[in-house]
């Protein structure tokens, strides 16, 4: 018996989250086609796909804005609705979305060009990991705020865990706060107490690496911090609307991983984490399963020497351990899981996905997993 | 075999780092002293060898081996307090924003600063003749993390911190004190990567030492004539073609690798329900014998 497997259409927003090299991406983009083709208007926002995928998608050269991604290849039911899909697929550009951000919101031109100059800023974007993943979340905003737009589809960046994600426009912001140029930029005499000692420590940190490097970090955080003032209410709003969009009744977080027990471990302190912090988590996704064993009984009547018939036996029995560690990660990752929540399987293609087709594939083959379940 | 102090594992995801690292180490102890070091925060193969480290303190595993957790937060926390005139910053003193300031502002740093760790550490193996063995992230992390000395170097012109850069960099190209060992199993993505970091590793880092294990390789069990004769037993005969094709894979992947000039130690797939510490003293003994062989 067959239960549907993760149930779209409920959905306004999907976003995957998981350890790095699980086949995010793929997934993301398999989730993402599928959804345009029963007839939805799709966006998908992925994070650095490998170069097949991209060709899959079409997102050669720049694709840092929604670019339409010609369905042509992809079968679809025969019905008004369905021909109604459209997908639309883009490339996450940190360093381009905050940049459009900055040009959107600065209250003036000297404001705006103060802070794309400024040495700070233009190292943000490379230096500080959790800058591509609060610039996914601004992506994320925008594209959902088009209402023409049934779902979008988001691929988190790579990260050793989940509260990297969810943490990412807290740290930004702390760090843009406006409250502590003051502190740096008053003069040391004048520092009167109420002073948190967390801005006194920057301060001599900086400093002193002002000493090591014959550098002005103090003096080019000063200005970075003070650029950003009158912009840092906005950010807060916007990483508020964010937080309350992951939290929505129609956004589903999925956590995606592989059966390796290194990975599962990682998924699992994902859903931890992403309970802890209140998150509901819809699915989990193992990625590249192994497909199902072929019966013992099969091999009794087979016309074959009896030879080749002890090596195939040991052939099942040598994979069948493989399929039992697997069915452990599968276990684990499900008590990991909350009520409710869905452990789905996407078996493995056994190549690279390389055109929409392939996609469409991984997505039908998702599986719902029951726990009695077993194939081995 | 003449092997470098340091040995630093990577390669894809996936393809088995903290096992082979485990693995290695292992076999290196029954020579001499080694030290397990984990990089990435997992600390997978400690756990592998029965220990979990809870910081740049070794602890010991056994008479040879110990282990270690090396972390780029915590080598910055320690250069921090060396040069700021504060007596004992306190550790909740160095908050987010302090750290969020200082990456920004001098980039790569971070990382640069464990690179400095690994090379002292080298250093000091070599005085009482240990080997360390380095469980890294995967090959694209582990390319930023190598290739930052370059840019420390852009950013401070001069002074310490230039100084330093100078000395990490002969320390990585440096044959006898730092070699990487990319680890890959018998499947196209993983065989394209371990090519594509290797040749990375060496044309653009300047790295000498750079072999690859390759891990996972099914042994063979069925000829040809085998594979014929099973047209007829429908989804058995799919599985024995699965190990074929994967082992027919692993010897042309091998054949590509030597053509590369990489060295490489293949590694059986091992069929069992888990990988624990028995696992890993089997594959060691695989490692050691291959090390005494060449």
């Amino acid at each position: 018996m067959k239960t549907p497997a993760l149930a779209l259409e409920k959905f306004r927003v999907v976003i995957c989250l998981g350890p790095g090299g699980v086949g995010k991406t793929t997934l993301s983009a398999a989730l993402a086609v599928s959804g345009a083709a029963s007839g939805r208007a799709v966006d998908v926002l992925t994070v650095d796909p490998a170069p097949r995928l991209l060709d899959a998608l079409g997102l050669v050269g720049d694709a840092a804005e929604p670019r339409d991604v010609p369905l042509a290849g992809v079968r679809r039911p025969r019905s008004a609705q369905a021909n109604r899909g459209r997908l639309r697929a883009l490339r996450l550009d940190p360093k381009r979305t905050f940049d459009a951000i900055v040009a959107r919101h600065a209250p003036s031109q000297a404001a705006r060009d103060a802070i794309l100059e400024n040495r700070i800023y233009r190292n943000i974007s490379n230096a500080l990991a959790g800058v591509a993943d609060y610039m996914a979340m601004e992506k994320l905003l925008e594209l959902a705020g088009d209402r023409a737009t049934d779902l979008v589809v988001l691929d988190t960046p790579p990260a050793a865990e989940a509260l990297d994600f969810l943490d990412a426009p807290r740290r930004l912001i702390e760090l843009l706060n406006s409250r502590a140029v003051t502190l740096l930029s008053a003069p040391a005499g004048v520092l009167k107490s109420g002073l948190r000692v967390v801005d006194l420590a920057a301060r001599a940190v900086l400093a002193a690496f002002d000493r090591v490097t014959g550098l002005n970090l103090l003096g080019d955080v000063q200005s970075f911090v003070r650029s950003f003032e009158g912009m840092y209410a906005g950010f807060a709003e916007r990483a508020r609307r964010a937080d309350a969009m992951l939290r929505a009744e129609d956004t589903a977080v999925v956590v995606v991983t592989t059966a390796e027990a290194a990975r599962i471990s990682q998924a699992n302190e994902f859903v931890d984490a992403l309970g802890r912090a209140g998150l509901r988590v819809s699915a989990g996704i193992v990625n590249r399963v192994m497909p199902p064993l072929p019966d013992v009984a099969e091999l009794e009547n087979a016309k074959i020497s009896a030879a080749l018939k002890r090596k195939l036996t040991r052939n099942l029995s040598d994979y069948a351990a493989l399929k039992r560690r697997e069915a452990a990660s599968l276990d684990s990752l499900r008590a990991a899981l909350p009520a409710g929540a869905q452990l789905l399987v996407a078996s493995d293609l056994g190549r690279e996905p390389r055109s929409l087709a392939d996609l469409m594939e991984i997505a039908k083959g998702l599986q719902v997993r029951n726990p009695a379940q077993t194939d081995a | 075999m003449a092997l470098p102090r340091l040995i630093f594992v990577t390669g894809k995801g996936g393809t088995g780092k903290s096992t082979v690292s485990a693995a290695l180490a292992a076999a290196l102890a029954r020579h001499g002293p080694t030290t397990l070091a984990d990089i990435d925060g997992r600390l997978r193969a400690a756990a592998l060898v029965g220990t979990i480290p809870t910081g740049p303190d070794s602890v010991r595993v056994s008479d040879s081996l110990d282990a270690l957790a090396l972390s780029a937060r915590t080598e910055l926390e320690a250069f921090i307090r060396r040069i700021v005139p504060i007596s004992a910053i306190s550790r909740r003193m160095l908050k987010s924003r302090t750290f969020g300031y200082v990456t920004a502002a001098l980039p790569g740093l971070e990382a640069f600063l464990l690179l400095e760790r690994l090379r002292i550490m080298a250093g000091d193996a070599a005085l009482e003749d240990r080997f360390i063995v380095i469980d890294a992230p995967a090959s694209g992390t582990a390319l930023e993390l190598l290739g930052v000395a370059a840019g420390v170097k852009g950013i401070a012109p001069a002074g310490t911190l230039n100084r330093l850069a100078g000395a990490v960099e002969s320390f990585l190209t440096d044959p006898d004190r730092f070699g990487v060992i990319v680890t890959l199993a018998p499947e196209p993505l993983a065989l394209r990567e371990a090519l594509e970091t290797a040749s990375a590793l060496r044309d653009r880092l300047g790295i000498a030492t750079v072999a690859a294990i390759m891990n996972r390789t099914p042994q063979p069990l069925f000829d040809d004539a085998d594979l014929r004769a099973l047209a007829r037993v429908g989804a058995h005969a799919r599985l024995a073609r699965r190990r074929s094709r994967e082992h027919k894979f692993a010897r042309a992947a091998l054949e590509q690798l030597r053509h590369a000039g990489l060295e490489t130690i293949e590694l059986p797939m091992m069929f069992t329900d888990t990988i624990g510490a028995g696992e890993v003293m089997r594959l060691s003994r695989e490692i050691e014998a291959e090390l005494l062989r060449r």
